[in-house]
């Protein structure tokens, strides 16, 4: 398998997570879209990190990035949770309440 | 020993909430102590340096990480406005929030937002810029929805996407990159460009790179979450994420990549001109429509934050030694700034600035400090934020970018426009008969807002000193 098989994967699953950001209403999916693409993007590391010999230091990041990422997702899921609180629904189009 | 920048925060937060032994308002005044000695230290040990804690570069190594921290000039002068707008910060959240429990919260995440600024600026590899970069938004995302009010949560969830995006596209260009350079220190990575000129792969991995810091540092087309995540935010975290976490997110990798890249390629060159020339020109022209106080200084935010841009675009010494103090003053006048408006706010119970009119009378310290800071911001001689301003357009006049060194200039005039009708209609005129009562706020705001205005006076008049010892030699880092 080449490089590039690796690359149309990555690209691949960095337009499903694009797709999943831009069209949906819920507050809940738009993380998991946001999650596709991390996805995306691991996978991409450990592509490079193995085509370029450099496994090892691949691992180490991708080991450190999955740990930031749960961190990150879960303030973010605690924050729809807030949200779903005043709204009760997890619809997007609600969050015009700043503007100008 | 530079690692005791990143080391004693965390150490001092974890003893004060492991040991949690005694009651929560004293245990918090302890963790409050520990924060303003903090604060203190390092804006003393960059102040008054000391050769042996600063030559000792920290070097450590685990098993599956390891990372390595170095100080430069530029750090220093980082690390010296983080210490100053944290310091002020911590006094101002003691007149702004009154619940015990918010304000310890507060102060948890202070400590996590410092460490993670603090190893962000001394990083001296990409991953560990990543790192810290994401250690200090997670911090800010809770910082925004502190209050847990409907408003707050909705500019901290729009805060978590656009910054989780700009993360993805950041871990695409360190991927693109290190695939090039074999390593992730900054170092390895400047070979890598220097070594493979006109590289498809790598010149779309410093483009990614580039667009995450736009997203982080929100600037125009990217500034979708910060006018909304800086008003809806409770009115200390506005000084604080304002005041210098977006710029130590958002500004200070872009700094280091230009450092990376040299003399800019022509391309990467252009799109930092454009994007710089349009931030200064639309937010100034948006922040002339806003009647929200903060709203109106977070337009004015991604307005000077062009500025910087340009400067680094310059790609010359002076212009990065102009980009840097600029960075400095910003964070002084828009803490400032924004310390008034959480004066007003807490005075008045309103940040509507159409309903306000005549409070300097009563408010004088904060009309007063509030009137420096403006005056400032628009780069009026002698106050500091006028010798930024001249270098950056000095330099890009030296480099022969005459239309970008002429909307510099003409948007000044744009931010005197905005700035001066925010003082008409807050400070200045008759006063409204809803503020007959309104009084000064108390010595933790006032006190901060003395200092910081007290600092653009002394900057801007000790500048003839400050240019050949301080700031000349920061440029030469490029």
């Amino acid at each position: 398998m080449s490089f590039w098989f690796f690359c149309v994967c990555v690209i691949m699953l960095a337009v499903i997570g694009v797709y999943c950001l831009l069209y949906t209403y819920s507050l809940m999916r738009a993380l998991i879209g946001i999650e596709i693409l991390i996805k995306a993007v691991t996978l991409l590391i450990i592509a490079v990190g193995y085509f370029s010999q450099h496994l090892a230091l691949a691992q180490s990041l991708v080991i450190t990035l999955i740990v930031m990422e749960v961190v990150i997702m879960v303030v973010a899921a605690g924050i729809v949770l807030g949200l779903h609180h005043y709204q009760k629904d997890l619809d997007i189009r609600k969050l015009r309440e700043l503007k100008g | 020993m530079v690692g005791s920048f990143i080391f004693v925060p965390i150490l001092l937060l974890m003893i004060v909430n492991v040991l949690s032994f005694s009651h929560k308002s004293k245990l918090h005044n302890i963790l409050f102590g520990f924060g303003l000695l903090t604060a203190l230290a390092q804006i003393a040990l960059v102040l008054w340096p000391n050769k042996n804690f600063w030559q000792l570069t920290a070097n450590y190594q685990f098993n599956v990480i390891k990372f390595n921290l170095a100080a430069d000039n530029l750090t220093l002068v980082m690390l010296l406005a983080i210490g100053l707008v944290g310091l002020i910060a911590l006094i101002v959240a003691r007149g702004l929030i009154n619940d015990v429990d918010q304000e310890y919260n507060f102060t948890n995440l202070w400590f996590i937002a410092l460490t993670g600024m603090n190893g962000l600026v001394l990083a001296t590899d990409i991953f560990s810029l990543y790192v810290f970069i994401e250690i200090t938004a997670v911090a800010s995302f809770i910082l925004i929805a502190l209050t847990k009010e409907r408003d707050a949560l909705e500019g901290a969830f729009k805060y978590v996407i656009f910054s989780s995006f700009a993360t993805v596209l950041m871990l695409a260009a360190i991927a693109l990159l290190v695939f090039f350079a074999g390593d992730t220190s900054f170092a390895a990575i400047a070979n890598a460009i220097k070594a493979n000129p006109g590289n498809s792969l790598i010149l779309m991995g410093l483009i990614l790179y580039l667009l995450s810091v736009f997203i982080k540092s929100g600037l125009i087309p990217f500034h979708g979450w910060l006018p909304d995540a800086y008003s809806a935010a409770p009115a200390i975290t506005s000084i604080f994420i304002a005041g210098i976490v977006t710029k130590v997110v958002g500004i200070y990798p872009l700094i280091r990549f230009v450092q990376l890249t040299g003399t800019l390629a022509d391309p990467l060159r252009n799109i930092l001109l454009l994007v710089g020339g349009t931030s200064i020109v639309i937010a100034a022209l948006s922040a002339l429509g806003q009647t929200n106080f903060k709203r109106l200084l977070a337009y004015s935010s991604i307005s000077q934050m062009g500025y910087i841009v340009l400067g680094l675009a310059a790609g010359s010494a002076l212009g990065l030694a102009g980009a840097i103090l600029h960075i400095f003053n910003h964070a002084v006048f828009k803490s400032l700034l924004f310390i008034n408006a959480a004066a007003v706010e807490k005075q008045t119970g309103t940040l509507d600035i159409d309903k306000m009119g005549g409070l300097a009378e009563k408010m004088p310290y904060t009309g007063a400090t509030s009137a420096i800071a403006s005056l400032s911001t628009a780069g009026i001689p002698p106050l500091s934020g006028f010798w930024s301003k001249l270098l950056i357009i000095i330099a890009l006049w030296n480099a022969q970018l005459y239309f970008y060194a002429t909307v510099a200039v003409l948007a000044s005039l744009l931010t005197l426009g905005y700035m001066l009708t925010l003082q008409r209609k807050v400070f200045f005129g008759q006063l409204e008969n809803a503020f007959y009562e309104t009084k000064e706020a108390g010595w933790q705001l006032v006190l901060p807002s003395l200092l910081l205005a007290g600092i653009i006076l002394g900057l801007g008049l000790g500048f003839p000193w400050l240019i050949n010892t301080w700031l000349i030699p920061i440029g030469k880092i490029l």
